[in-house]
């Protein structure tokens, strides 16, 4: 029979590179590389350095897939993984900053089309908002900022963020709340 | 008086419960109080929207694409496995 090696559920890929299948990896790089680089991409704000990042996150679960747990889910585990590097990257980065003031101008970067119906100045309107918001994230502190990317950007659920960050879920979702409100205060001090 | 600062108060609290309120994340009953109070306070209301319409613009923020090598770059550095790992 033939196996298609694009069908497989993470961990039967998981079982495949810890037998010694290099090339399964591709199928999870594949799979999760457009989420990781925007996750790391709207914490640290620099792309380039996001890409960066993401790619030492890829290989850092290569090298500890035989520890990964099959009772959680996959993409927990990565994204775990992923936090911590990206928090610690922060740290060493800029200890004493809780905020990104040199992120990338949206001229250099390559975003995605969106779809839209948008008249001219509707459309100026709009990028000047996401603008306003994407600064507003960025002066939250790390782990603030954390949350609200993988709860708004990311749509994790509040049980999986709570395994991403090993926080209680209580916790989480009082500091999401708490930083949602921030970020309207912040907002607002801009318009 | 004592209206007015009850009144204050309770805009205080429900200010404070609006993330909550927006995530279904109350009983039944407390919920309905929380929505009764927006329905009749101005700024309550102004303040719920604004809530919404932050969150509703958050999931619209544009996401980076990934670099057309990217794959190729990681599995190039993907270092050799030992065979006790294996």
């Amino acid at each position: 029979m033939v196996e298609t090696k694009e069908l497989l559920a993470d961990p039967a890929i998981v079982e495949k590179i810890v037998g010694g299948d290099k090339e399964a990896f591709a199928l999870l790089v594949e799979r999760y590389q457009k989420g990781l680089i925007n996750f790391i991409y709207h914490m640290v704000g620099h792309y380039e350095e996001a890409v960066e990042l993401t790619q030492d996150v890829f290989i850092k679960v290569y090298v500890n897939i035989a520890t990964y747990d099959k009772n959680f889910k996959f993409s927990t585990w990565l994204y775990r993984i992923a936090s911590n590097c990206t928090i610690d990257h922060l740290r060493r980065r800029d200890p004493m900053a809780a905020s990104l003031d040199e992120r990338d101008e949206d001229d250099n970067l390559c975003i995605e089309p969106a779809s839209h119906d948008l008249g001219p100045h509707d459309l100026l309107e709009q990028k000047q908002l996401e603008k306003e918001i994407v600064k507003s994230i960025s002066e939250l502190s790390p782990l603030q900022r954390e949350l609200i990317v993988l709860r708004h950007i990311h749509y994790r659920s509040y049980e999986e963020i709570a395994k991403i960050t090993s926080l209680p879920i209580g916790t989480v979702k009082n500091r999401i709340f708490r930083a949602r409100k921030q970020l309207m205060e912040r907002l607002r001090d801009k318009r | 008086m004592d209206n007015l600062r009850e009144d204050a108060m309770r805009c205080k609290k429900v200010l404070e419960l609006l993330s909550r309120f927006i995530e279904n994340d109350f009983a039944d009953e407390e919920s309905a109080e929380i929505k009764a109070h927006i329905d009749k306070c101005e700024g309550c209301r102004k303040e719920y929207e604004a809530m919404k319409s932050l969150l509703d613009r958050l999931e619209t923020i544009p996401l980076v694409c990934v670099p057309l090598s990217f794959k190729d770059a990681v599995m190039k550095h993907l270092p050799e496995k030992k065979d006790e790992d294996k």
